[in-house]
């Protein structure tokens, strides 16, 4: 007979010999189960593989690990399967921006970031905002100029009202009184393509995405969109130092576990993260990527869930987005 | 580089003893999963993606473009069989397929399938070599208004799947077009018709109507049939098992109709192989000198939209490796791979790599011979499965399509679902209306909604936008001269009516 473990369940599983855990040091004995929101091949299912490939190279975690894909309701379906899946200890998910803003735009939603266990974060995602390599806005004071000459005519690309780059746009919008038009398109790829056809005349995108663009000449960059200009892109203003009083609207990526996930998993997996963020290779992938290291666990990360939440409530109101919690 | 010497390159490459197994590992599990329905192409693409990361970019592209390929022969299968579409893109090869093998003719018609495959799967190699970059320029032309063009173009084909009444193929098509606003609105981000189902918040999938309306329709159907055992008649000899040299000679213009609109369809991202399969359906049947066999067991209705769906694969590969933008579930899968192993696609893709795209360029040439040479032995045995007397038929059926719908998003919610559709199916077929145009609105109501929601957006609400740009306005010239031909032929027979009785 095992240790008894503060949570029930899991005493219950371990007297039935599924779990293998002593109380104090947790160990994964089976399949590890990586649940991401999006389909095979999009951002978050790349993201989750790429970093098991990072924690299979330096050997941090025994147990073999399995993106499984739960698509569905823009992230709900994952979200409320994560909060069903109390206090399995063989799971984590790879959370977004989503799992922020979707419990405060959709009634269907189950849970909110704060119930689940984040675990955490790891990336920070700049953006940058792009035109086709032949237009003539050199900059986005350029493209805001032109807005506010042909009111409601200049078109911009993107996904969801509530993604993004149409945050972006109505803060802009709101600081600036220009006015153009965001055109939804459900892939990146329709996306990408309707900028370079030049069916759209600017799109606010990934800096890893616009960088084989601009490599091979056909997308420029008129203005990064942190507070700080990116390692990878030296030369290109932010919008700040360009004038525009905007904040930053922050996208992060990282790891969450179900609701009442037990202290020595979470601090098995806090361990398993740390030891990764210090790795060269995480480090050769962040650079690699484009990325910001958004590394950040404990206290810390319990500060960022409440006050991200602030901040995308206020931009999604600023937004005009309906609030429902 | 020079063509030539890049392709011999490439089959230096692919001819390599490792390379060529994983090309054969490829089609072979391809083949498979294509004849499962359900389980498509990018799930098992995605099944595989950790493995493939251990292996070399050119033996994993080599590999995964096996199984995405190999997948659009299989599909055909249970088509033709059962009525069950095995993928999306094979709904349209159901309805003159199936009606082959209830005239005693499967064995023709998979033999067919799997030629125009071999024939269209070539071509659309040959065109990724020679034309890939030009031609991602042109489709990069493709704007909104175009799309919405290409989906009325798409939609006017309800014409020519239309049997007895247009009417009822209209109503048909707009209960699809209705099941298409089914989920999140994409421009408010609301949600219509999910009565607070999160798992219909991504619509209703087009496979469980598909495998409802076909494959469990045709099973109630079967229920009210008094039969004594065997339905299908399976002629003896391997003679009468393969295709004839008539169906070849009746399918030339099949093949290569079906090759070029698979392809180019195949290259405009979004668009997807299940349009091409009933644009090329439809083209088909317009030139057709006997439109009226189409639905009965055209030989041509089966080769057109096989060899669409097959050439639509080199078209879909050409954005993603000229630009870096994945048109298809799929070839998402192949982007995300190609940035695993740490090569960067983007519009230098080949430059960098030349090895790599000459290496799958030749790969696929092989890989179509080698499905060719798989798949025409297995004709004379998938079409002994029909000798089954209906009590294992109808139940294996029923089973194959729920482990099939099932397997798409592992819920059950889409199995009750299915059953519903299947339902919807057999009442429709009870009162004759066509189930193919409620696949038709289904597939597309969503991507050209979309289409036409954006361009008036880009337009500020003119809606000259939508036949103001040349290519929009062509396409919906072709559109709309399919949807007024049956028109004409109809005023032509009362002219012919009144001048019977005048006389």
């Amino acid at each position: 007979m095992k240790i008894r473990t503060a949570i029930p369940l899991a005493a219950i599983l371990a007297a039935a010999g599924m779990v293998d855990a002593p109380a104090q040091g947790f160990m994964p004995d089976r399949v590890i189960e990586v649940m991401v929101h999006s389909g095979p091949g999009a951002g978050n299912d790349v993201f989750a593989r790429s970093v098991i490939k990072v924690l299979n190279e330096i050997k941090a975690v025994p147990q073999q690990m399995q993106v499984m894909n739960k698509t569905g309701g823009g992230g709900l379906v994952a979200m409320s399967y994560l909060s069903e899946k109390k206090a399995d200890t063989h799971l984590v998910a790879v959370f977004t921006g989503v799992w922020w803003v979707n419990p405060m735009i959709r009634k269907e939603a189950k849970v909110t970031m704060k119930e689940l266990t984040p675990v955490a974060r790891l990336v920070l995602e700049p953006a940058v905002m792009t035109v086709r390599a032949d237009s003539p806005y050199k900059s986005t004071k350029d493209f805001i100029e032109a807005a506010k000459a042909n009111p409601g005519k200049l078109k911009q690309s993107g996904g969801s009202l509530s993604s993004r780059d149409n945050s972006y746009r109505f803060l802009l919008m709101k600081e600036t009184g220009a006015n153009w038009q965001f055109i939804s398109m459900k892939s990146g790829g329709e996306r990408v393509a309707a900028l370079l056809g030049g069916h759209v005349d600017m799109m606010i995108m990934e800096p890893a995405e616009a960088m084989e663009q601009i490599r091979a000449g056909k997308v420029r960059v008129i203005a990064t969109m942190m507070n700080n200009r990116l390692a990878s892109m030296p030369d290109t203003s932010t919008l700040k130092e360009q004038g525009f009083k905007v904040p930053e609207v922050p996208q992060s990526r990282g790891f969450v576990g179900p609701p009442g996930m037990p202290a020595n998993v979470k601090t098995y997996w806090e361990g398993v993260f740390t030891k990764m963020h210090q790795s060269s290779q995480w480090q050769g992938f962040l650079k690699e990527n484009l990325y910001e290291d958004g590394f950040l666990t404990g206290a810390g990360l319990n500060a960022f869930v409440d006050e991200y939440a602030n901040t995308m409530r206020g931009i999604l109101k600023e937004a005009g987005i309906k609030i429902i919690r | 580089m020079d063509v030539l010497t890049g392709l011999m390159q490439g089959f230096s490459i692919a001819l390599e003893p490792m390379n060529l197994l994983w090309c054969f590992i490829g089609v072979f599990f391809g083949t498979v999963v294509g004849v499962l329905p359900g389980l498509g192409p990018s799930a098992t693409v995605a099944l595989l993606l950790p493995l493939t990361l251990q292996m070399n970019p050119t033996a994993g592209i080599i590999m995964m473009s096996g199984i995405y390929y190999g997948a659009k022969y299989g599909g055909s299968t249970t088509s033709i069989l059962l009525n069950v579409p095995g993928e999306s893109a094979s709904v349209v090869t159901c309805l003159d397929g199936f009606a082959m093998a209830r005239n005693g003719r499967a064995g023709p018609a998979l033999g067919i399938a799997a030629i125009s495959s071999f024939i269209a799967g070539t071509v659309g190699v040959v065109l990724l070599m020679l034309v890939a970059p030009p031609i991602a320029e042109f489709a990069l032309r493709f704007g909104p208004p175009e799309y919405f063009a290409l989906m009325a173009l798409g939609l006017s084909m309800v014409v020519l799947l239309a049997g007895k009444s247009m009417i009822k193929a209209l109503l048909s098509m707009f209960l699809g077009l209705w099941c298409a606003t089914i989920g999140i609105d994409l421009f408010t981000d609301g949600t219509r018709f999910t009565f607070g189902q999160i798992e219909l918040m991504d619509g209703v999938n087009f496979v469980v109507v598909a495998i409802g309306t076909f494959a469990i329709g045709e099973v109630l159907t079967n229920l009210g049939v008094q039969s004594s055992g065997q339905n299908f008649t399976v002629p003896k000899g391997l003679r009468n098992l393969l295709p004839n040299w008539q169906d070849l000679k009746d399918c030339r213009f099949a093949f290569l109709n079906g090759s070029l609109v698979g392809f180019f369809v195949g290259v405009l991202p979004g668009a997807g192989s299940t349009i091409a399969s009933f644009v090329s359906y439809g083209i088909e049947k317009a030139v057709s000198r006997h439109p009226e066999r189409f639905g009965t067991g055209a030989v041509e209705g089966v080769a057109a939209p096989e060899a669409a769906n097959n050439s639509e694969t080199g078209g879909a590969l050409v954005p993603l490796l000229t630009l870096g933008i994945p048109g298809s579930g799929t070839t998402a899968i192949l982007l995300a791979a190609l940035i695993l192993w740490g090569l960067k696609p983007g519009p230098l893709l080949i430059q960098d790599n030349p090895q790599m795209f000459w290496g799958l360029v030749a790969s696929m040439y092989i890989g179509n011979v080698i499905l060719l040479i798989l798949n025409l032995p297995l004709v004379p045995l998938f079409a002994q499965i029909l000798r089954l007397p209906g009590y294992v038929l109808y139940p294996g059926i029923l089973g194959v399509s729920i482990i099939g719908v099932y397997s798409v998003d592992q819920t059950l919610l889409d199995v009750w679902l299915m059953v519903g559709f299947g339902v919807l199916g057999y009442l429709m077929r009870r009162l004759d209306y066509p189930a193919a145009p409620l696949i038709l609105g289904l597939v597309l109501g969503d991507l050209m909604e979309n289409a036409v929601r954006q361009s008036l957006m880009m337009s500020n609400g003119d809606i000259a936008i939508l036949y103001s740009r040349p290519l929009a306005a062509t396409m919906l010239l072709f559109a709309a001269a399919i949807l007024v031909g049956p028109l004409f032929r109809q005023v032509n027979s009362w002219r012919l009516k009144a001048a019977e009785q005048e006389a």
